[in-house]
């Protein structure tokens, strides 16, 4: 399972990355978003053991989960959707000074 | 012997309060003259002078004083004065003192003259600095100083180009020397483990022998010679004459030329005493004296003239310092007081007559000898110094050069070659003095437009003090305090003994002959000087020593400036292809570091495989599947509508893996927030210029086989390296937690809780998660700013740009354009009232249970998102006419910070848990805590649902 996983990761990653890649820079933007959700499952594995049950104190027997990664994860989903937005907004700006969509198009950053 | 000073530092201080009291003056009264200033500004270097001079008792008996102030940690700032940075020191001070005064004079009425004589003032204190360093790197900083406070002296008229050229040519060259000699002080100390001078002074043996000795003399020596104007490097003091005369005088005679050579003295008993070091300093030395000399015969310009003779003089004294004789240092010193004295003077003059006369070309100078006297004079009798004739002190120090030029310790065709070149400097200079005298005072007026007299006492005396010192210096030999500071001063360089006596007579010697006919040569070319001058600009030789070196250094910074152009051409300005470099540059890196494959051990990977049940392995499969599958319909899919979709199922498949760990509460907000940048990808989507997204449709089919080619394999390495990165985390992970089973067993008793993870956040990290809210927040009220003011101002279009109507629903984008159903209006009418339940319920029962309120804020967002979206912008607006974003966002925070507030009164910890409903007793229905964590959420959600609405309410707004 943690081959599938690793393998999962990758390839997420690697979609993000291509899509970051592409000249459509909303197509940029949705990259950004698949690398967040790659990074997310990475730091979702690196918990220090797999537990029996949810992270909750005294409802059912078994031992919970690891919560340390979990708390890691939420703080970074919050962070992400608040850059993804800028960016996202930043992007608008962007290619509306250069009326392009088209990264290549942002010629006026050459001078 | 070294005792320590505890006031060493005062004359330091003292000349640094006074350039500090010059831009004071200006503020405190504007109307203040620039003589009076300089008056009163006078007495800082007067009193460093007093200062040093009342340590000279001391110093004659052999101390030295020291004394350092930690300065950073390992480091000291450290002052050392032994005779010869006493030496130095009163010269610094003594003309400082007297230039101070003559720059008043010289700037009258000049109303920014505070400007130079705070310039002035600092530029002694760092040369002051310079020769009572007590360490290599407080010298390198006092170094530094020197050449920037003469950087902005030179370029004083900022407005003319000639001086911004000067300083820069100047900066260029010492600036560069600087920093080989800060590599040669760190090899130093890297070779005798201490920067202190104290410590330095006493491992010569140890340089000497060191593996790194050529490099440390090389690099020390470069930057010694492009200080002190060596040859090839003296190009830069004529250019630097730009600068105002004072600071003429007192930089380019007296000190900033001269650290080059006190460096070298400094460490010639560690460094010196080689071959190479002989050599080195003895051609260097040779070759400036010679060209000084030359071009100095050449020159017209006043300042220019003496600025070559200050070069010959300094390869002079270079010259000394390579030899390994008691007599040259005797000539080291004496040379560099005579020439100190009689050359400001003349700085000086030249100064006066330039001020009074309107030029200072020898060409149309002439005659001013009657309206002139008093500066006539004193011309005179430094010229005579300067010429090596007696009575003077210049006669000392040219006898004693001469002495050691003949010296029998010297090999004997270097003894030839020494001595022919000192006596050719020797006669050179005899006319080059003759002819600054001669030309500017004797003969007839050439331009009957000059008239010219003396000008004021005050300004006079500058000059005429250090002019009377070189006739009064030889006539008393039995001056005994000045012989022995100069005897201190010639022992410390030279290293051992050194005897000096000021005794003008020897008898008739050697060197006495070779005076006489030095003097007889000088008077020769003086007669002759227009067929000796017509001579030299016929030579091809001394035409390329002319400006040879210059057109070579243009041409160099004219090369550096191709280079950097060349080089900002690979910045294209293409995000993609920079992106491309980086990330390739990345994968070189890990693939460097950690070689390829890296190593992994795949012992551990059976054990864990199956430890969940077989069912809800496939059902991960599946959900990995969904994932990876839909991050490349992503790719694949042509529509970017459909591309967002597919992310979105993508981040589906990520929240099923998280349910499956099991992480409720992240899968619950991994849910939420993917639904939520959905909406926003479609929102910001529907404001892209829709007719260049479809132009670039077409250009997408179109991107070239080759590009895509490598966009893949970028990113197909890049995820084999996150893949084996992941498998190596995951296979090597701790099996063992430091922190997790604190929070576990923590969760209960110290805040009534029993979601381990939301107490994590609330609780144990609520600091953390006040900074990530507060972030969240900036991020909101950025995206807000960011387009209705950033982009207004800059007319760029994205406030307002013609286009789709403002009634226009923005469904309309993927569907065309048409009608809202009457299903879907009815949908949203009670999507947001089941929201807000939703959001109130997780915060109440987030406590115990699934959910928190960052959840809560992004589910009443989508509420509020999807009447965006089915509504449009203005209907929306008038439809919740109380949603007041940036006002949640504040209000929000200002909540965030005092539900911490609680905790303080309670436990007296600022963020602490408190529990008010236990602790005031208020019945409240189970599952429900009235805590501080639960006005903590409240304040969580209000900021985000603020923030979320910041964004949908810029991004949705249409384009008018």
């Amino acid at each position: 399972m943690e081959i599938l996983t690793a393998f999962a990761i990758g390839l997420t990653f690697a979609a993000g990355i291509f899509q970051i890649l592409q000249r459509n820079v909303i197509r940029s933007a949705i990259g950004l978003m698949l690398l967040t959700n790659a990074i997310s499952l990475y730091l979702l594995s690196t918990g220090a053991w797999v537990g029996e049950k949810a992270a909750y104190v005294g409802t059912a027997a078994g031992h919970p989960v690891d919560p340390l990664p979990q708390a890691l994860i939420l703080t970074a989903i919050v962070i992400s959707l608040g850059t993804t937005s800028f960016a996202l907004a930043m992007l608008f700006i962007v290619s509306k000074r250069y009326n392009t969509c088209d990264a290549d198009g942002l010629k006026g950053l050459s001078r | 012997m070294a005792v320590i000073d505890p006031y060493l530092f005062l004359p330091l201080a003292v000349v640094f309060a006074g350039a500090a009291l010059a831009p004071a003056a200006k503020v405190v009264n504007r109307e203040v003259s620039s003589v009076a200033m300089g008056w009163v500004l006078s007495l800082f270097p007067l009193a460093a002078f007093v200062l040093i001079l009342d340590r000279l008792p001391g110093l004659a008996q052999g101390m030295a004083y020291t004394w350092s102030y930690p300065w950073f940690p390992g480091g000291r700032f450290s002052l050392y004065m032994d005779s010869l940075g006493a030496f130095f020191g009163l010269l610094v001070t003594l003309i400082g003192f007297l230039v101070v005064i003559y720059s008043g004079y010289y700037f009258g009425r000049d109303r920014g003259s505070w400007r130079f004589f705070a310039y002035i003032l600092g530029f002694m204190g760092a040369m002051l600095g310079l020769v009572i360093a007590g360490d290599l790197i407080t010298l390198f900083l006092f170094w530094e100083g020197t050449s920037i406070l003469s950087f902005l002296l030179v370029a004083y008229h900022v407005s003319d180009p000639k001086a911004r050229q000067g300083a820069f040519k100047a900066l260029l060259i010492t600036g560069g020397g600087g920093i080989a000699l800060l590599l040669g002080a760190l090899f130093i100390i890297h070779v005798t483990g201490d920067a202190g001078f104290t410590a330095i002074l006493g491992s010569g043996d140890l340089l000497r022998q060191s593996q790194w000795y050529p490099v440390i003399l090389g690099l020390v020596a470069l930057g010694a010679f492009t200080k002190s104007a060596q040859f090839p490097f003296h190009i830069w003091l004529p250019d630097a004459m730009t600068a105002p005369t004072p600071a003429s005088a007192y930089l380019h005679s007296a000190t900033m030329v001269k650290a080059g050579i006190y460096l070298m003295a400094r460490l010639n008993p560690v460094l010196g005493l080689t071959e190479a070091w002989f050599w080195l300093l003895t051609l260097a030395g040779t070759a400036t004296m010679l060209t000084g000399a030359i071009l100095a015969l050449k020159r017209t310009d006043l300042k220019a003239v003496l600025a070559y003779s200050t070069i010959c003089q300094l390869g002079i004294l270079m010259m000394m310092i390579g030899q390994d004789m008691a007599i040259s240092f005797k000539a080291l010193v004496i040379g560099i007081l005579a020439h100190a004295l009689y050359k400001s003077a003349l700085f000086l003059v030249a100064g006066m007559v330039d001020h009074e006369a309107g030029t200072r070309d020898l060409r149309r100078l002439g005659g001013l000898g009657r309206s002139m006297p008093l500066t006539f004079g004193v011309a005179g009798v430094a010229a005579l110094s300067m010429a090596g004739l007696p009575p003077m002190f210049g006669f000392l120090a040219k006898e004693t050069l001469l002495a050691t030029a003949i010296h029998p310790s010297l090999p004997v065709y270097a003894a030839w070659g020494f001595t022919l070149a000192s006596v050719t400097a020797g006669a050179l200079m005899l006319a080059v003095s003759g002819r600054l005298v001669w030309d500017t005072f004797m003969g007839r007026p050439k331009d009957p437009g000059i008239t010219a007299h003396d000008p004021p006492l005050g300004m006079v005396l500058a000059p005429a003090l250090p002019a009377l010192l070189s006739l009064f210096l030889g006539q008393f030999p039995g001056m005994k305090e000045e012989a022995v500071l100069l005897a201190g001063a010639a022992g410390a360089a030279f290293g051992s003994e050194v005897s000096v006596s000021l005794a003008l007579w020897h008898g008739l010697n050697a060197p006495l002959v070779l005076s006489m006919v030095a003097v007889a040569g000088g008077v020769v070319i003086f007669i002759r000087r227009c067929q000796v001058m017509g001579l030299l600009d016929r030579l091809e030789f001394s035409r390329a020593l002319d400006h040879g070196l210059d057109k070579g250094f243009d041409w160099t910074l004219l090369a550096v400036d191709r280079m950097a152009h060349r080089a900002a051409a690979v910045q294209q300005g293409r995000l993609r292809t920079y992106l491309i470099v980086i990330l390739t540059g990345a994968l070189g890196l890990v693939v460097v570091f950690n070689g390829f494959p890296p190593p992994l051990d795949i012992s551990g990977l059976s054990g864990i495989a199956m430890t969940t049940a077989t069912e809800l392995a496939l059902l991960r499969l599946v959900a990995l599947f969904l994932v990876c599958g839909s991050a490349f319909a992503c790719i694949a899919l042509p529509g970017d509508f459909s591309a967002i979709l597919a992310f979105g199922a993508s981040g589906l498949g990520v929240a099923v893996l998280m349910v499956l760990e099991p992480a409720t509460d992240v899968a619950l907000v991994q849910i939420v927030v993917d639904v939520l940048l959905v909406m926003i990808l479609v929102l910001a989507l529907t404001r892209m210029p829709r007719e260049k997204l479809a132009a670039l449709r077409h250009l997408a089919t179109r991107t070239s086989q080759s590009s895509r080619t490598r966009d893949a394999l970028v990113a197909g390495a890049f995820g084999l390296v996150v893949m084996f990165m992941s498998l190596s985390a995951l296979l090597s992970r701790p099996r063992t937690s430091e922190l997790s089973p604190f929070f576990e067993a923590m969760t209960k008793p110290a805040t009534g809780s029993s979601s381990i993870v939301g107490t994590i956040l609330t609780d144990f990290r609520g600091l953390d998660t006040l900074f990530e809210i507060a972030v969240f927040g900036i991020a909101g009220v950025g995206i807000y700013t960011l387009i209705r003011f950033a982009s207004a101002k800059h007319k760029d279009g994205a406030a307002d740009t013609p286009g789709i109507p403002e009634r226009m629903p923005l469904t309309s984008l993927g569907v065309g354009g048409s009608r809202k159903t009457p299903l879907l209006r009815v949908l949203s009418h009670i999507m947001l009232p089941l929201t807000l339940v939703m959001g109130i319920c997780d915060i109440l029962y987030g406590h115990d249970q699934t959910g928190d309120g960052f959840t809560a804020g992004v589910i009443i967002s989508i509420g509020i998102g999807f009447q965006y979206m089915v509504f449009g912008y203005s209907e929306t607006k008038s439809r919740m006419p109380w949603l007041k974003p940036s006002g949640l966002v504040g209000w929000g925070l200002v909540l965030a910070l005092a539900s911490g507030v609680g905790g303080l009164f309670v436990s007296g910890h600022y963020f602490s848990h408190a529990d008010f409903g236990k602790l005031w007793g208020i019945p409240l229905p189970k599952g429900v805590h009235l805590s501080s964590s639960m006005l903590f959420e409240v304040a969580i959600c209000l900021s985000v649902v603020g923030s979320v609405s910041l964004m949908l309410n810029t991004l949705g707004r249409p384009n008018r």
